[in-house]
């Protein structure tokens, strides 16, 4: 006799096949009841009976099953259909949130994240997972932060872990640890032979747990005396710190210069401080470069400011420009701020670059140099000459070495300046009065020297035995001034030595 | 009127597979395994308020049919009820138009024992429509009995006397139109060849007919009168067909009975069966 049954059996329930088994799901003039599935479905049964799973949501509770579940529609019949786009999953007893809403069902529905062997066996069933995060997720935290993955994560991905709030935990994060990435603390590591990023059990005690110390020690462990999380340029109570443990200690004008003034990068950057220049603007540009090296500033200059220098007149002998004389006596600026500007690199040296001639060019070259004093003067006064004036045609003898220059060179005296004329004649009416009204020219030019010597202005040479008229008798013993008397005419006053025609009647 | 009713039922027939076929082709058409998630499912299934419903009513349409057509020829106190003729229609009626909401009951799914019981339907169905065919081909009176054969010799030879004395048909066609009607011996027709061997004289008297229709044509009688000569002809022709295979079709009549019964009976006892257990896994219906 052939079956009696409409149609084959699903697949899953293909073993109760045959005539025999028709009781077993049909009841005797109740077609077919809630009690026979759930006999045989008891894990059905108990997630109802525990309000748990989709079959205990409203919708489906009061619900025949065959409502859902016919068969007799052939083997390959799917008893369970769930449209993944349309089923409710929050009728289950989890909602799918995140990136579950848009995996494949089977993603998580497969044998591997059943815990519960019996289900194993049963191909496509949907049943058999636990709502806890780590039935199917591999605890990457290796169980040290606990099971409740949702606390922190959500369900988008698993990183970043949004819920996560670190003020919850025993480190709050401020300032600058809130921008940092997780991994600069929390290392990558091995566990257990897996990747494991540590989270639990990191040292934070001490900045220096993470951070290395910069001071290296010497400003001590407690990095937040001075240091604030915001950031390493941020520096709180500045005016207790101790500038004086550091590399450079502050002395003189530098204990009143704003902090920021060096340390323009954040107060914990380095300036460099080996040479002045590293900070200082070289007021000088460069002017002390020697040998394409810079003299630094603390070869003149101390800490106590610029204005003061500890360049020494020594110093300066040991220079291009000896200073010696007169110019030991003058204000620096009188040479090196001639202008508004300090000058050190004087590149012209000589007398003229700094005094005027004040002879206005009288001084004939040869005698002198080229735009040099030296010749006459030295440095300890003007007044001081050292010309040898026997280099001229002019040899000073007698009483002429004596007398002071200006006695014969011409002397203007301004405010501001001197003028020194020197006479180009040589001869003595050059200096001196012709007294004798020119009763000893010949061809115009007074020879004094004939008479007279440089001693004084005794008629040494003279001897009246020379003249046309020698002295004889008692005209050897009358004086002079008997027969040479003082006369006055149109040349003048003077005394009258040249009588033309000399008869003895013109005194007698 | 007996013409009438015929055609009525067979458009009532017609009428009820055209609709239920258009009402539900997407049911039907769609596979075994995924009829379940169509949303005509839950009352085109065979338990289904429709599908079910098509099973009782077209499985007590052929009950009745069946019970009333053999109450009227088995039994003497039904003998003079009605004629046989129009009792064989009502029959046929009844079991056409059942096993038709049958098969739309089945929705299309034939399995398991009672499928036996619908090819069981589907072999006495079809074997109603050959046993109509032969039956036809038994000429009977306006009540639908039988003609001896001296009455039929008699009733093809009025057709001659007629065509003779009301048209004033000339001999020679006449006696043409004897010759092919004369009576042919076939050779004996069974069950499957006597179908295509009407079929075949059909064609051939059709063929007379037309000739007939050209000649009648050419001696300018009016159209009317030869529709009329052409119709008692062709009577003429069935009917010396009819006399030839007489003896023949009444045996394979016979016979007939042995195999359209027995299938019947078949059908009606796994149909049985089959309410039987419905009923009892508590598919009743609306009751």
């Amino acid at each position: 006799m052939g079956q009696i049954s409409p149609g084959d059996l699903s697949s899953l329930h293909s073993h109760l096949e045959g005539m025999s088994n028709c009781t077993k799901c049909h009841h005797i003039g109740s077609q077919v009841r809630n009690n026979e599935c759930l006999a045989c479905h008891s894990e059905i049964s108990q997630l109802q009976k525990e309000n748990k799973g989709f079959h205990s949501s409203s919708d489906v509770r009061n619900k025949n099953c065959v409502q859902c579940h016919s068969e007799h529609h052939g083997r390959n019949f799917r008893i369970v259909n769930i449209n993944p786009k349309t089923f409710d999953h929050s009728k289950t007893s989890f909602q799918l949130t995140g990136k579950h809403g848009k995996i494949d069902c089977f993603d998580c529905h497969k044998p591997d994240f059943m815990t519960d062997a019996k289900y194993k066996k049963h191909k496509g069933t949907f049943l058999g997972l636990k709502t806890s995060c780590n039935s199917c997720h591999q605890d990457y935290h290796q169980g040290s932060l606990g099971n409740s993955c949702q606390d922190c994560h959500g369900t988008d991905a698993f990183r970043p872990a949004p819920k996560f709030n670190h003020s919850s935990t025993k480190y709050d994060l401020t300032g600058a640890h809130q921008k940092v990435e997780c991994i600069k603390c929390h290392s990558i590591e091995t566990k257990n032979g897996k990747k494991f990023q540590r989270f639990k059990g990191i040292e934070f005690t001490s900045c220096a747990s993470c951070h290395k110390d910069f001071h290296k020690g010497k400003f001590g462990d407690k990095c937040a005396t001075c240091h604030v999380t915001e950031s390493f340029h941020v520096i709180k109570n500045l005016g207790s710190f101790d500038h004086g443990k550091t590399n450079y200690p502050l002395v003189g004008k530098h204990t009143s210069v704003d902090c920021k003034a060096c340390h323009k990068n954040g107060l914990n950057t380095r300036p460099k401080f080996d040479k002045c220049i590293s900070c200082h603007l070289d007021y000088h540009k460069g002017e002390f470069t020697k040998n394409g090296s810079q003299t630094d500033c603390n070869s003149c200059h101390s800490l106590d400011g610029f204005n003061f220098t500890s360049y020494t007149i020594d110093r300066h002998l040991k220079s291009n420009f000896i200073l010696n004389g007169a110019h030991l006596a003058i204000p620096c600026q009188s040479c090196h701020k001639k202008n508004e500007k300090w000058n050190f690199k004087i590149e012209r040296r000589d007398c003229v670059d700094c005094h005027k001639d004040v002879h206005g060019g009288s001084v004939p070259v040869k005698y002198t140099g080229e735009k040099s004093c030296t010749a006459c003067h030295t440095t300890e006064r003007w007044n001081e000459v050292n010309f040898d004036h026997s280099k001229t045609n002019f040899v000073l003898l007698g009483v002429h070495q004596k007398r002071s220059c200006t006695k014969c060179h011409t002397s203007n005296k301004g405010i501001n300046s001197v003028n020194i004329y020197f006479t180009k004649k040589s001869e003595c009416v050059g200096c001196h009065k012709d007294v004798h009204a020119g009763q000893f020219a010949k061809n115009g030019i007074v020879l004094c020297q004939s008479c007279h010597q440089y001693n004084n202005w005794k008629p040494e040479l003279f001897d009246h035995n020379n003249t046309s008229f020698p002295l004889n008798g008692a005209h050897s013993k009358v004086d002079c001034y008997k027969c040479h008397k003082q006369v006055v005419d149109e040349k003048g006053k003077y005394i009258k030595y040249k009588f033309g025609e000399v008869k003895c009647a013109l005194c007698h | 009127m007996t013409k009438l009713q015929h055609w009525l039922y067979l458009l009532i027939g017609i009428t009820a597979f055209v609709y239920l076929g258009y009402a539900g082709y997407s049911y039907y058409l769609t596979p075994y395994e995924e009829r379940f998630f169509h949303p005509s499912h839950s009352i085109l299934k065979p338990s289904g308020i429709i599908g079910h419903g098509l099973g009782i009513i077209g499985s007590f349409m052929m009950l009745v049919g069946v019970v009333l057509y053999m109450l009227r020829k088995r039994l003497k106190s039904f003998a003079r009820v009605g004629a046989i003729k129009n009792w064989l229609e009502l029959h046929i009626f009844l079991c056409s138009l059942g096993p038709v909401l049958v098969l739309f009951h089945t929705a299309f799914k034939f399995g398991g024992i009672v499928a036996i019981s619908f090819w069981s339907m589907v072999a006495v169905v079809i074997s109603g429509v050959i046993g109509r065919f032969i039956y036809v081909q038994i000429p009977r009176s306006i009540r639908g009995n039988e003609y001896s054969m001296e009455e039929l010799k008699m009733l093809n030879q009025s057709f001659g006397e007629k065509l003779k004395n009301e048209f004033n048909m000339d001999n020679s066609l006449l006696t043409k139109l004897e010759h092919f009607a004369s009576l042919k011996v076939y050779k004996s027709p069974n069950l499957f060849s006597i179908i295509p061997l009407t079929v075949k004289d059909h064609m051939a008297n059709k063929k007379i007919l037309n000739e007939l229709k050209t000649h009648l044509r050419s001696e300018k009688i009016s159209e009317k009168s030869i529709n009329q000569i052409v119709e008692i002809s062709k009577s003429k022709l069935i009917l010396s067909r009819k006399i030839s295979l007489l003896n023949s079709v009444q045996e394979m009549f016979r016979y007939w009975h042995i195999i359209h019964l027995p299938f019947a009976i078949v059908m009606l006892l796994i149909m049985i069966l089959h309410v039987v257990i419905t009923v009892a896994f508590g598919y009743r219906w609306i009751f």
